[in-house]
């Protein structure tokens, strides 16, 4: 699993005889395929963002941020404001508990569908067909980003809240259902298979053998969403429909800067509140991090032996209970708050206008400047989400060392509870400089970069890649925090110095998991592209912020299929690469081993 | 009673995974009330005939005949209504351990309700008398309404003997029940799966020829997935199992 793979196999006695399985050459070579893959793209996306012979650096606005961070303490704090600001904070708030509700129902019936468990043996021919349809169209919802959802939707709906709800409900309906369809096939298959072999009902079955061991999962997946839900929530106020983002963007164009800092701690207020009481469910629930459910191909079979291992009882869980009560008058409450109505699908304009958007959006046409404007627009989107990956990684290597609990000895820390206190400082600090950068919207942050910046990729960079950074940073400390310690202790204990014993043992699994969830992280960036890309920065997103706002629907088609070919291209390279990355030993996932005799799958934790 | 039809009819049954031959072969005839034991080295096939036995997998050659059905081509709800009639027990157990023990228990019913009221007893859980004398019998009366995560292993290992109680099948079939048990456990599994009153049919694999001997009327030797004994148990001796358990 570890990058240790790569080493030479030591010679035991037995093998001397044989041929090496891995040779240094193999290694030297591998390595420096590697450095390739990693330099040219960083490379060839630096030359992307510095054009020769352009300015990139807007002298005249750099007052204005210095203006912007002089205010950083003086918030606005006038009633009449803060009464807009909470007025705000509730409209996103209920966004997102409508967008996360609509995501579980959507979650829910296509992971069953998208499930391989959940079906009785080979399903018949029509029913095959039918689930990949049901897969490509998921595939499509969620390769485009909430933003351009909420775009597209606004053009039918108008500035109907709903436009919101549904622009988060689809795109994370569609991801959910991927994680739970995961999710379902990673538990182990033995007392389903047990039931089904008693003759049990397949509904039945289902009920009883699948959903219990699978629900904390699943719960705490949900929750998971929601904390990403308010963050889109307050993403898609840039498009206009209201709550803390629509506040941020406006302020910040008047550039009252000192509302803006009030929006900025209401935002990291709410997120901060979201977080911490979703971390505490998570752990109450599944004992799963966000790292787990992140991680893409593996992470489901991770997922189940950490829920396999927990201590925790769901049943037991003061913080379990209290979600579940509150989530059901919360959501009607929201609802009631969100004057959301239904009736706007429905209506006669509605449909008007959805006939004539699809009319107009077929045949596609290309986007005005034609082929080189596409042609320049692809790699701007490429060179963002490279850049943006750089800074996440700088920002991940110099924040998350610092975010990762030690897990060092719950004695040591007993006998000596003072000399943690730096420690624990530092991770609450480190702690803090993630949220901060991951809450505040890339959409705020690519305005704050271009007032110094020109537009170009550099600023949509920068801003995608704070925001990455928050995110990139908190998944890996998240990781390394579960990375086994016994290995290294083994090593202090034959008298190995403290930090060559870390080197020899922490590292090697550390890097591996920054790696993963890089590559991972890169092809969401792609996606995300398109956030900073409306507010002006570079690349497809910005075409698609143009022909939209010009109405030129069949440009926008093609801009549409551009990006959902870029991040299914992304996808497919970033899958191959981590398969690359686990080695040829990474398990073949359950699909072939379902159809043997079950040997024993509790067997290995 | 040799006068009814056979409860199991294997006629050159063999399974095969791509070009490996699990099972291969096997002629074997069980009447109603035999307890057969299938005895063999770890990856002789004992689990893979098992699971053709209980309809978990289709043979790739030859006819399985159980309870009177050829289990190759049935439909699914004919396929059910033979499973059943068909207890499975296995080492793993293969319990819901997030879920109460009634629910766990009820499973063994799951065959014969239908799916409303599955899902009434899982929402509304009522401990009928059906459950609480299969708890009684195997020892755990006290544990209806236990997680089931919460038992220790052999409790959980009886928890799985009641679900086969209460759902009263007419063929058992028993895939190492007692591999990682002491022996006086061991020999109380084995009490259990015999329903006292009815004739019903036990197949067994295990790995101790002695508890075939207290507990089986019958035993079969599978090597390399070919039958090469089927005894008595009174036959079952040190010669014959030598050549069983020698490794070639």
């Amino acid at each position: 699993m570890t990058l240790q793979v790569d080493a030479p196999s030591e010679p035991s006695p037995a093998a001397t005889a044989q041929a090496y399985r891995v040779t240094g050459r193999t290694v030297a070579a591998r390595r420096i395929v590697g450095l390739l893959l990693v330099a040219v793209p960083l490379v060839w996306s630096w030359r992307q963002a510095m054009p020769d012979g352009s300015d990139v650096v807007n002298r005249s606005g750099l007052s204005l941020v210095a203006d912007l961070f002089a205010s950083m303490l003086h918030p606005q704090l006038s009633t009449e404001f803060l009464a807009v600001v909470l007025n705000a904070m509730v409209v996103t708030l209920v966004f997102a508990v409508l967008g996360t509700a609509g995501a579980l129902a959507v979650g829910l019936a296509g992971g069953i569908v998208l499930s391989d468990a959940a079906w009785h043996s080979r399903p018949p021919r029509a029913v095959r067909a039918l689930r990949l349809l049901i897969r490509s169209l998921l595939v499509a919802a969620r390769s485009v980003h909430e933003l351009v959802w909420a775009l597209l939707f606004v053009s039918v709906l108008g500035l109907d809240p709903l436009a919101a709800v549904l622009a988060i409900a689809v795109p994370f309906g569609a991801q959910t259902a991927k994680i739970f369809g995961e999710t379902l096939d990673g538990i182990p298959p033995g007392p389903l298979l047990t039931l089904r072999n008693a003759g049990a009902r397949p509904i039945a079955a289902l009920c009883y053998g699948l959903f219990p061991p699978a629900a904390p999962l699943l719960l705490s997946y949900t929750f998971y969403r929601f904390e990403c839900a308010i963050r889109s929530a307050v993403v898609l106020g840039v498009v206009g429909l209201g709550g803390l983002g629509q506040e941020l963007v406006v302020s910040l164009q008047s550039r009252n800067w000192d509302e803006v800092w009030t929006l900025v701690w209401a935002v990291l207020l709410l997120s901060a509140v979201v977080d911490l009481w979703n971390s505490r469910l998570r752990r109450d629930l599944a004992v799963v991090t966000c790292a787990d459910w992140s991680g893409g191909q593996d992470a489901g079979a991770r997922r189940s032996s950490r829920a396999e291992d927990r201590n925790a009882r769901p049943a037991t869980s003061r913080w379990a209970r209290a979600s579940a009560v509150v989530a059901v008058p919360g959501l009607l409450l929201a609802w009631l708050a969100s004057e959301v109505s239904l009736s706007g699908l429905s209506s006669p304009r509605t449909r008007d206008l959805t006939v004539r958007l699809l009319d107009e959006m077929w045949p596609p046409a290309l986007p005005n400047g034609g082929w080189p404007a596409l042609a320049e627009a692809i790699p701007d989107t490429v060179a963002i989400a490279v850049l943006a990956m750089a800074v996440a990684v700088i920002i991940t290597l110099v924040i998350g060392p610092w975010a990762g609990r030690a897990r060092h000895g719950s004695f040591d820390e007993r006998a000596h509870p003072t000399r943690h206190i730096p420690r624990k400082v530092a991770w609450w600090a480190a702690r803090a400089v993630l949220l901060v950068l991951r809450s505040i919207p890339p959409t705020v942050w690519a305005v704050i970069a271009l007032l110094a910046l020109f537009p170009g990729v550099l600023p949509g960079a920068l801003a995608l890649g704070l925001y990455t950074g928050g995110i990139l940073g908190r998944l890996v400390a998240e990781a390394w925090e579960s990375v086994d310690t016994r290995p290294r202790d083994a090593l202090r204990a034959i008298g190995t110095r403290g930090w060559l014993a870390s080197v020899a043992t922490i590292v090697p699994p550390s890097a591996h998991h920054l790696l993963t969830y890089t590559l991972y992280r890169f092809e969401i960036c792609i996606r995300d592209t398109a956030v900073v890309g409306v507010v002006g920065a570079a690349g497809l997103g910005r075409l698609i912020a143009e022909n939209l706002a010009a109405f030129r629907w069949p440009a926008v088609t093609t801009l549409l299929v551009a990006s959902f070919a870029l991040s299914v291209g992304s996808e497919a390279v970033g899958r191959r690469l981590r398969r690359a990355l686990q080695g040829s030993a990474g398990e073949g996932r359950n699909r072939s081993g379902r159809a043997r005799p079950p040997t024993s799958t509790t067997g290995g934790r | 009673m040799t006068a009814s039809p056979p409860v199991i009819r294997l006629r050159g049954a063999g399974r095969r995974f791509g070009s490996h031959h699990a099972v291969a072969d096997v002629d074997l005839t069980v009447y109603a009330g035999e307890r057969v034991a299938v005895l063999g080295t770890s990856g002789a096939g004992k689990s893979t005939l098992l699971s053709m036995l209980n309809g978990s997998l289709s043979a790739t050659s030859g006819e399985v005949e159980v309870l009177g059905a050829n289990l190759a081509n049935l439909s699914p709800s004919r396929l059910r209504a033979i499973q059943r009639r068909i207890g499975t027990v296995s080492q793993r157990l293969d319990l819901v351990n997030q879920v109460r023990v009634l629910h766990n228990v009820n499973a063994g019913r799951l065959g014969r309700w239908g799916s409303i009221r599955a899902l009434a007893a899982l929402a509304w859980p009522r401990a009928d008398p059906t459950v609480t004398e299969a708890l009684r019998r195997v020892g755990l009366p006290w544990a209806v309404h236990e997680r089931t995560e919460r038992l220790s292993g052999g409790e959980r290992q009886r928890v799985a003997i009641a679900r086969l109680l209460v759902q009263e099948p007419d063929l058992v079939v028993a895939d190492e029940p007692v591999a990682s048990l002491d022996p006086t456990r061991a020999a109380g599994i084995l009490e259990l799966l015999g329903v006292p009153g009815r004739p019903v049919t036990v197949v067994v694999s295990l790995h101790q020829p002695e508890l075939a001997r207290r507990h089986c009327t019958r035993a079969i030797g599978l090597r390399g997935g070919r039958l090469v004994f089927d005894l008595p148990v009174e036959h079952l001796d040190d010669r014959v199992l030598a050549d069983l358990y020698t490794l070639t």
